[in-house]
């Protein structure tokens, strides 16, 4: 599905990616690993389409199509989900507003009308209460003085509601305490088939307690250096990164 | 990559036209340009007026020939030429509508156009209109549901015919002829406008409205609009303005007067789109109104008020809160793109005990355009326990354009309780990338952030004006910077 | 003779009676300035910039331009308005003319010493031409009347790289020697790069009869230099002050002016902020405690010309019995000073009914990519605290008065020298009738 081969990137000359190679098949739980500064979210943003960030050199495909012209937007149409590390607050706009836009937009792009309210809403309570998420706070503006595990919990949730085929989850455990981490985890496991994917970003080997990865990668200075088996993320856990450098 | 630039926003921007900018095809009877006492005089007798309206009129005009125009707003433009305008301009028709069958098919389809047809008025929502084409109301709906409660709404021409003890207690009883330059001149030449009266004790059953549009080119609209809630009352009044597009200024000075007896409640709505004028800047409506309300005792006033249009605006719906626990609001979007000025905002005059005021002010400024903030809070020595608070927020698009905020506050009684605050923003990078990443384009996200921005303003709008409302904003900021 | 024709037929003589050469520039400098000053004339409640203070009723005195008996000043009756406790450097002015009996100047390091020598000395003609004059407010008529009679005030020069010592104080003394008296005191500043300097100004009646003094300071602040500034206005009520005050400053440089108000009949401070260069910072602080009839009127200026730059502005203000407090705050961030941090506060209090307060806190935006924040409140004390106070056993009075003093004490915090926090948490005190059973 996903398929990266040999990707640089830079943010204003300074190269973060050097040479990012990796294949993600349908179906399958990715874990990207690393130490702080080693590139994962550059990775995410540059998966995303993140303008700030220059590819000069190499490629990301999804389903044999090359992302290089697309704008983010037309990127999320065509399946590409980034839960953001911080989500970004927007006054006045309500976590059901936003979502409602999100969705039509994408039906709009896709050639298909707008999706009848009552769907919509029915969509909406069904996938709040997958994530235990509280009807009031659907009507509050989007992410604004949200805590951390709400911020978090609402990604997921418009994970939920986007379906994508390709979820980047970027250090979504970060700011979570256990009780929201296995929320969290539940509603990514329960959104997981045989015909998308996650890539998991995160620094510890916590998450994936929870959510359990098919292949673990260590990521270190903007190279995958190892990959492995879910066996690698204990490793990692028990070593550090010391002993890959 | 396909990135939506800021360059290629402002290029769409351009190419933009301002979809309300058609020009109907009546047929008008318009009066010569110029004014002098014959011209108020004739206006006066078009009307069938009586003398005593007459006099009124020609004693405003010779307090207006006293007068100089005002220049303390923060705006800039070239003063119209008030000898180059026609004061006089009506769409030629039957002398009396009783029905809607009857008004001319161009102008049903104008109303169409403006996205009021007034038979899906009707339909959807309960809502009687009284429309002012130029300077004449043509047509009022719903009568006979309000005769039935007692409610008087009609053209305020027919108002001082039928109803001349109210108009004579209460024309220029809240902004008198002298109040200033474009309140004098309305005074002397207002042509038509809209009368409304709720007897005590009467909650209104519908949202009354009145839809204004200056057709006619050089000609200006002068209207004139008298809302008298009697005590226990309530009212919602709706008021839309369109222009077409010309590349000529047009003058549109307007009064509106309020009055809300001991425990009336009036909420005052406007979406105001005259033209604006093109990207030039060239042409668009000047607009300058005074509109001012009085609470008596234990009254509200609200103004609501969403500014997308005119070239230049001047306007500040005040509040007196002369009754003890008497309640102002204000509520305002105002948007300025390409080269509009605006200079709006409020005067809350707390003179009663325990009187509250709340001011929300939301400016938007793109292109090259100026946006003005200009409020005043004033507590007077007798007013025990007066509370304001006000909020001016600005969201700047481009640094081409100017926000800028001007608050007076002035207190003299020590229990009174103030509270201001400003901010501005911008529309971060970060929020648009948020908002591409979930499916949402650029044009759209800002669409989206703005409505975000102004929504304690847009709630306060009743529904049906909201949506209209939020449509219009989307309009005049289409392809703004990101 | 109305005062703005005295003024003016007072000039030639003036001017004559220093000898001055006619082709200096500072004779230049003053035609230019009695001319503009004699076309704007002395400003009305017509102006917007003085729409809440009215001039008329110190325009009615007749006052002496030119005292010359100066009575003799000892140690002992100044002594009082002097911080005595640290060592300092002191322009002190007494009438108008320098005291060099009373004073401390220097010329070792830096220079500090009067605005007249600099004039007359050949070795000064380069800073007085380079400066003088450069960036008072051509607008304010009133600047422009004391530019047109330049002649006396301190002259600051600080060189590069040179952290002064101790702090200089400016104090201008009135000895009632005239009935009524009008002085303006001319203090041109100078701070080179790298260099620190730390000012106190006060001005100071001496007797009952009346004064006014029309000020005006002009600071240069240099590439990373740092300049604290502090006014103590703390004048008899028969004493009036206009005080305009200029600040020009270069990248990197931090200036900071405090104003303390808590004496006078009418105060009118004029402090203007202009940006030359990147990653400033602007800090205005003031606090005034005023009763009977005082009047203060603090009338700022930020102008952020240039990207990057910060300011931070707080007016707090305590006003009893027939006073009246203004505050009109304006902000200017240009277009080319995206990056611009400006933020802004005014909180007043209202002790009587009968007391007035406008404020007036403007933002003229014109880049998108800033952070500008206003706020200004108008209240009381709150009830919560006063009842818990009294609940302790603490009469209200008292509760009262320490509420008050805690309201100003954010900005007395701001005071960076020990001595004249100390000074001003006594002033504070003894104006809201505090019994301070401690050490500030």
């Amino acid at each position: 599905m996903l398929k990266i081969n040999n990707l640089h990137a830079n943010i204003n000359g300074k190269e973060i990616l050097r040479g990012i190679n990796l294949e993600i098949k349908a179906g399958e739980v990715h874990a990207i690993m690393g130490p702080n500064g080693s590139g994962k979210s550059t990775l995410a943003s540059v998966i995303a389409g993140k303008e700030e960030f220059e590819v000069s050199e190499g490629t990301v495909e999804l389903n044999g199509e090359d992302l290089s012209d697309f704008a983010p937007e037309v990127r999320a149409h065509k399946g590409v989900f980034l839960s953001f590390q911080y989500p970004i607050e927007i006054p006045g706009v309500t976590v059901t507003n936003f979502i409602k836009t999100a969705i039509n937009e994408t039906r709009k792009a896709k050639g298909m009308g707008e999706l009848p309210a009552k769907e919509m809403l029915q969509m909406i309570r069904e996938k709040a209460d997958l994530l235990e998420i509280d009807r009031k706070f659907l009507s509050r503006s989007l992410n604004e003085g949200f805590s951390g595990g709400e911020k978090k919990r609402n990604e997921i949730f418009q994970m939920a509601m986007l379906e994508p085929q390709l979820a980047i989850l970027d250090e979504t455990d970060s700011g979570l305490d256990i009780d929201a981490l296995k929320v969290v985890a539940n509603g990514v496991n329960k959104l997981k088939s045989e015909k998308n994917a996650v890539l998991l970003i995160t620094h510890y080997q916590r998450l994936l307690d929870y959510i359990v990865p098919d292949f673990v990668h260590v990521l270190y200075n903007g190279k995958i250096v190892k990959s492995g088996g879910k066996e690698l993320a204990y490793e990692l856990e028990e070593k550090g990164y010391d002993w890959l450098k | 990559m396909g990135k939506f630039t800021e360059d290629d926003l402002k290029k769409e921007l351009e190419t933009k036209e301002y979809e309300y900018g058609f020009y109907t095809d009546i047929e008008s009877d318009k009066f010569p340009i110029g004014l002098n006492e014959d011209v108020v005089i004739a206006i006066s007798k078009k009307k069938n007026e009586p003398a005593w309206m007459t006099e009124w009129r020609l004693d405003a005009f010779r307090i207006w020939k006293e007068m100089t125009e005002p220049e303390w707003a923060n705006v800039r433009y070239e003063k119209p030429s008030f000898q180059d305008i026609s004061y006089y301009s009506a769409p030629i028709q039957k002398p009396k509508l009783n029905s809607l069958d009857e008004v001319d098919p161009e102008l049903l389809k104008t109303f169409e156009k403006l996205g009021i047809s007034i038979g899906e008025q009707k339909r959807l929502s309960n809502v009687a209109m009284d429309i002012v084409i130029d300077s004449v109301s043509v047509a009022t709906t719903f009568k006979k549901t309000l005769n039935e409660r007692g409610i008087i709404f009609c053209p305020i021409s027919e108002a001082i015919q039928e109803h001349p003890e109210l108009v004579k207690k209460y024309l220029g009883s809240i902004v008198p002829k002298t109040d200033n330059f474009y309140a004098a001149l309305n005074s002397a030449v207002f042509s038509d406008g809209s009368f409304c009266y709720i007897p005590k004790g009467v909650t209104c059953p519908m949202e009354l409205s009145t839809y204004f549009r200056i057709n006619e080119g050089g000609t200006g609209q002068f209207e004139r609009t008298l809302l008298i809630a009697d005590e226990g009352s309530y009212v919602s009044y709706l008021e839309g303005c369109t222009a077409p597009a010309r590349d000529e200024n047009q003058l549109h000075a307007a009064v509106v007067e309020l009055i809300a007896l001991d425990d009336a409640e009036i909420k005052y709505s406007t979406v105001q789109n005259w033209f604006p004028g093109d990207k030039e800047g060239k042409g668009g409506v000047y607009n300058f109104v005074t509109k001012r309300g009085l609470c008596e005792k234990n009254a509200k006033i609200s103004w609501t008020q969403v500014e997308t249009g005119s070239a230049i605006t001047w306007k500040y719906p005040s509040c007196i809160l002369k009754g003890d626990n008497s309640v102002g609001e204000f509520y305002s979007i105002a948007v300025t793109n390409n080269f509009q000025q605006a200079d709006t905002g409020t005067k809350m005059i707390h003179l009663g005990n325990n009187t509250k005021s709340t001011i929300i002010s939301k400016g938007i400024s793109a292109g090259h355009s100026h946006n003005s903030y200009r409020g005043l809070v004033q507590i007077s020595p007798r007013a025990n326990n007066a509370r304001n608070f006000s909020q001016c927020d600005s969201l700047l698009m481009g640094d081409k354009c100017g926000a800028h905020t001007f608050p007076y506050i002035e207190v003299k009684n020590k229990s009174a309780q103030i509270e201001h605050e400003a901010t501005t923003s911008k529309i971060g990078e970060d929020q648009l990338f948020y908002c591409n990443q979930r499916g949402i384009n650029t044009e759209k996200a800002i669409a989206l952030i703005v409505n975000g921005f102004g929504k304690e303003v847009l709630n306060k709008l009743p529904m049906e004006f909201a949506v209209e409302a939020q449509k219009l904003l989307e309009i005049s900021l289409e392809g703004s910077v990101g | 003779m109305e005062l703005k024709e005295k003024l003016v037929s007072s000039f030639l003589a003036f001017e004559n009676k220093g000898n001055i050469d006619l082709d200096s520039t500072v004779h230049a400098i003053r035609l230019n300035a009695i001319h503009n000053f004699e076309t704007a004339g002395f400003p009305t409640k017509k102006d917007e910039e003085w729409k809440y203070t009215s001039l008329n009723p110190l325009l009615k005195n007749d006052y002496s331009l030119f005292p010359n008996a100066e009575k003799s000043v000892g140690f002992k009756n100044v002594e009082a308005y002097l911080i005595n406790d640290i060592e300092s450097y002191t322009l002190i002015f007494v009438d108008g003319v320098f005291n060099s009996f009373l004073s401390e100047t220097t010329h070792e390091d830096c220079d500090v010493c009067v605005l007249s020598s600099a004039l007359a000395r050949p070795k000064y003609k380069m800073v007085v031409d380079n400066y003088l004059n450069k960036i008072a407010n051509k607008n304010n008529s009133l600047a422009e009347l004391n530019t047109a009679f330049v002649k006396e005030g301190a002259f600051i020069n600080i060189p590069k790289n040179t952290i002064v010592s101790k702090p200089i104080q400016i104090i201008n003394f009135s000895t009632g020697s005239e009935k009524e008296v009008l002085l303006q005191p001319r203090n041109l500043v100078v701070v080179g790069e790298n260099s620190h300097v730390q000012i106190i100004e006060r001005h100071q009646n001496l007797s009952k009869n009346t004064t006014l003094t029309n000020s005006v300071t002009e600071i240069f602040v240099h590439k990373r230099a740092i300049v604290d500034y502090y006014k103590i206005q703390n004048d008899t009520n028969e004493s009036s002050l206009i005080d305009s005050t200029f600040i020009s400053q270069k990248q990197q440089s931090v200036a900071t002016v405090n104003t303390f108000s808590f004496g006078g009949k009418i105060t009118r401070n004029n402090l203007e902020f202009y940006h030359e260069g990147e990653n400033i910072t602007s800090n205005l602080n003031g606090i005034s405690i005023l009763n009977e009839k005082q009047h203060v009127d603090n009338h700022t200026l930020v102008d952020h010309k240039s990207p990057n730059c910060e300011s931070h502005e707080l007016y707090k203000g305590i006003y009893a019995d027939k006073s009246v407090g203004v505050f009109n705050g304006k902000v200017i961030v240009r277009q080319a000073a995206q990056k611009t941090n400006a933020f802004q506060q005014n909180n007043s209090i209202l002790i009587d009914d009968g007391a007035t307060i406008n404020s007036k806190p403007q933002l003229e935006i014109f880049a998108d990519d800033v952070k500008c924040s206003h706020g200004c409140t108008i209240g009381q004390l709150d009830e919560s605290a006063l009842f818990y106070m009294q609940s302790r056993g603490i009469p209200v009075k008292e509760a009262k008065a320490l509420l008050l003093y805690a309201f100003g004490n954010d900005v007395v915090e701001k005071i960076k020298i020990p001595q004249l926090k100390s000074l001003i948490s006594k002033l504070i005190a003894k104006k809201l009738n505090v019994q301070l059973g401690f050490e500030l």
